[in-house]
């Protein structure tokens, strides 16, 4: 069975770019432009791992790890922040891996796949 | 409940975090947004020659050194500026603590914004383990409750729904509670009254009796009761917890817990006379290690 990965980013064209180069790895994608979708997606389909961008329209991405964190069956989902925010690392304390834009896609390949295989 | 902000900076990467905070919360809630920055210290009494607060330079302060310093910080935050913003800057000279505090009132904000202080760029033995002294003198005698962004991680700024309010029972943590509510309610947040049992004290020389902590605690969580939950029941809401240790690192802690966006604290009070300016008071070191803007409230 296919891993699934849930991306949360505003901004489509690094999504797009995200799920395509997941999607070439053989994993399953869904995308969320914000932070409601973002839960709503996370809680239908229970990804294995999450991408998550900080500075969206209306609420951000440490808001979403913290709805996350609240829900007994999401809060273990590993989470990857990437952002082009200063100071991004320090934005959800418990995020496996934080990256900035524009990121290495080996090295996010390399962490994906050492998280998920 | 926030229409005008005074954002004090040194439009340095020392105030970076806090401008991420002061131009989101500008926008947020349509605050006129004052930026206000201190040029330097006079070299000597009334002289137009200061040291620049950025370059450390002496400089001579005329009207063309005025004008390129405005243009320079509309440059260092044209990114959030071109959003937009309703904005004003002004530029003065003199002690960065006192000209912030005469603008204050001058312009009667609801809040004021600080960042990190410029110390924290050199090497020192006391970077991040204390505030810096504008931020603690403003703080201190400041006319409305001031806001501090010290680590980057208290930046990430999304809107406010989860307030934690730190209470020592003083008279002073009374008028903090006041704002606390007053904020939650109309930003419909959750609040959470926190109170940290200091056991730093009780151990000197022997370890203390767990029973003796508990007991404590439960009278804690009475006092909490008796003194905050009447108004506390005016939220959709809250919750109250006493949880013992060294306090500032218990707040600290609890706020990571509840994943709080801002820590209410009153400033403060129970000092004693003797303890060091620098790193004296529970508010400072939880403004130093928060992973959220901590406001202050001191009248």
């Amino acid at each position: 069975m296919k891993k699934k990965i849930l991306v949360i980013d505003d901004d489509l064209n690094v999504s797009d770019y995200l799920a395509s180069l997941f999607q070439d790895k053989g994993y399953q994608v869904s995308v969320a432009g914000n932070v409601k979708e973002g839960i709503k997606l996370a809680k239908a389909q229970h990804p294995d791992l999450i991408t998550l961008d900080i500075e969206m329209p209306g609420e951000w991405g440490p808001r979403f790890y913290r709805q996350l964190s609240q829900e007994p069956d999401l809060k273990n989902i590993p989470v990857i922040v990437i952002s082009g925010l200063s100071g991004h690392q320090y934005a959800v304390v418990k995020a496996v891996a934080s990256l900035s834009k524009p990121f290495d896609r080996e090295e996010l390949l390399k962490i994906v796949d050492g998280i998920l295989n | 409940m926030f229409k005008k902000i005074l954002f004090a900076t040194s439009a340095t990467p020392a105030s970076d975090y806090a401008a991420r905070v002061a131009f989101n919360m500008s926008k947020e809630y349509s605050a006129q947004l004052n930026i206000f920055h201190v040029l330097g210290v006079p070299s000597r009494g009334f002289s137009q020659v200061v040291v620049d607060v950025k370059t450390k330079e002496k400089v001579s302060v005329d009207e063309e050194y005025l004008f390129g310093v405005t243009e320079e910080i509309k440059a260092y935050y044209a990114k959030y500026l071109d959003k937009g913003l309703d904005h004003t800057i002004d530029v003065a000279v003199g002690f960065p603590a006192r000209e912030i505090l005469r603008q204050a009132k001058d312009t009667q904000p609801d809040l004021i914004i600080l960042g990190g202080s410029t110390g924290d760029e050199e090497d020192s033995v006391y970077k991040k383990v204390s505030a810096g002294s504008t931020l603690q003198k403003v703080a201190k005698s400041a006319p409305c409750p001031v806001m501090a962004v010290n680590r980057p991680a208290a930046s990430f700024w999304g809107g406010m729904s989860n307030i934690l309010f730190g209470t020592d029972f003083s008279k002073t943590s009374d008028k903090a509670f006041d704002f606390a509510v007053k904020l939650a309610k109309a930003m419909d947040c959750e609040l959470h009254v926190f109170h940290a049992l200091d056991i730093t004290g009780l151990q000197s020389g022997k370890l203390t009796d767990q029973d003796e902590i508990e007991q404590k605690i439960r009278e804690a969580l009475r006092k909490i009761r008796a003194r905050y939950q009447p108004r506390l029941k005016e939220l959709k809401n809250y919750s109250m917890d006493v949880w013992e240790g060294i306090p500032f690192i218990e707040i600290v802690k609890y706020a990571r817990d509840k994943h709080a966006d801002l820590i209410v604290m009153a400033h403060h009070s129970k000092r004693r006379p003797d303890e060091l300016d620098r790193l004296g008071g529970n508010v400072e070191q939880v403004i130093v290690r928060a992973g959220c803007p901590v406001l202050s409230v001191n009248k």
